[in-house]
């Protein structure tokens, strides 16, 4: 399987017989396109979730205290 | 039937589902994308015409084909929306074109990098694919404003859906014009069996695993935004609450 490698030299590997701008740009682009896509609703969740469960103590403290004052 | 369909279109339903579906999607895809990338850069041969610039293809089909997807979604989502008024279909629409507008820029600018030294130019505007496809960005980031314009949710579902319908045929557009016009974009490769042609097994495989591999990204990256949606839409609701809590 290891024969099967298209490079003998990493120096080759990065070269890519000459396109090696144009296809590392490529799969770069395309690097960067899938992990924002899959980051971003993943931090996002994490916002929504320290969102709502602040406004759910913040209610629950509200409550409280009226309770207490009535 | 009915039952199943409103229970679908439910999106407490729907949460706790892809909640489920999620951890294989995503290791589906974390293998697939590891085949496809690992194969595209250290496996593929050179093409005898294009040399290594053929490794951008595998990518550049992938996405672009699956782009193609994008407005059919949202025709159906959009039918949905204003046939059963189903809440779920409007959450995806929202998410879905946004994550459209990402998969037509970046088949262009893929595209470009590949054009840039096979054709010797990054742009051709008498090209009716790539004009056809700078249209399709061009309407999702219509859609995408007209929702952001419109106040009344049920307004812009209405319009949304709409312009989907001219963004179906664009795709058509988009899938023939490269048959129906003479294009600098090549038709399409046909598959072959001989391993000795260029578009053997060894490339249409490598092609097919980044399709699969960008497929279950759209599904996972759709699924993460749909469900960010609906937390935030359902936030009242108890259920949400008790997730809340527990978390």
């Amino acid at each position: 399987m290891l024969d099967a490698i298209q490079f003998s030299s990493f120096a080759d590997f990065i070269d890519m017989g000459g396109y090696g701008f144009n296809v590392w740009s490529v799969y770069g682009l395309f690097a960067i396109f899938v992990a924002v896509n899959l980051i971003l609703p993943l931090r996002k969740k994490q916002r929504i979730l320290r969102q709502l469960k602040r406004r759910m103590t913040l209610d629950e403290e509200i409550n409280s205290e009226d309770s207490q004052s009535s | 039937m009915w039952l199943w369909f409103s229970k679908l279109g439910s999106p407490k339903w729907f949460y706790e589902l892809s909640g489920k579906w999620l951890p294989w999607l995503v290791a589906a895809m974390v293998v697939f994308m590891t085949v496809g990338l690992v194969w595209g850069l250290l496996f593929l041969p050179p093409d005898y015409q294009q040399g290594f610039t053929s490794r951008i293809l595998i990518v550049h089909v992938a996405v672009a084909g699956t782009s193609l997807a994008f407005f059919p979604l949202l025709l159906v989502s959009g039918t949905i929306t204003l046939v059963w008024r189903m809440k779920l279909a409007d959450m995806v629409a929202k998410n879905a074109a946004i994550l459209g507008a990402w998969f037509s820029f970046i088949t262009l600018a893929t595209g470009s990098l590949w054009g840039s030294v096979m054709w010797g130019t990054w742009w051709e505007w008498t090209d009716s694919r790539l004009v056809s496809m700078l249209f399709q960005l061009f309407l999702l980031l219509g859609v995408i404003s007209l929702r952001s314009a419109l106040e009344d949710s049920e307004t812009a579902a209405k319009a949304c859906a709409l312009l989907s319908i001219v963004g179906c045929i664009n795709v058509v557009i988009i899938k023939y014009s490269v048959e129906w016009w003479n294009t600098l974009h090549q038709v399409s490769s046909p598959v072959s069996m001989d391993t000795q042609s260029p578009n053997g097994p060894e490339f249409w495989i490598a092609t097919l695993v980044m399709i699969v591999a960008v497929y279950l990204f759209l599904s996972v990256s759709l699924i993460l935004s749909t469900r960010n949606e609906i937390l935030e839409r359902e936030r009242r609701s108890q259920w949400v609450q008790d997730l809340v809590s527990k978390s």
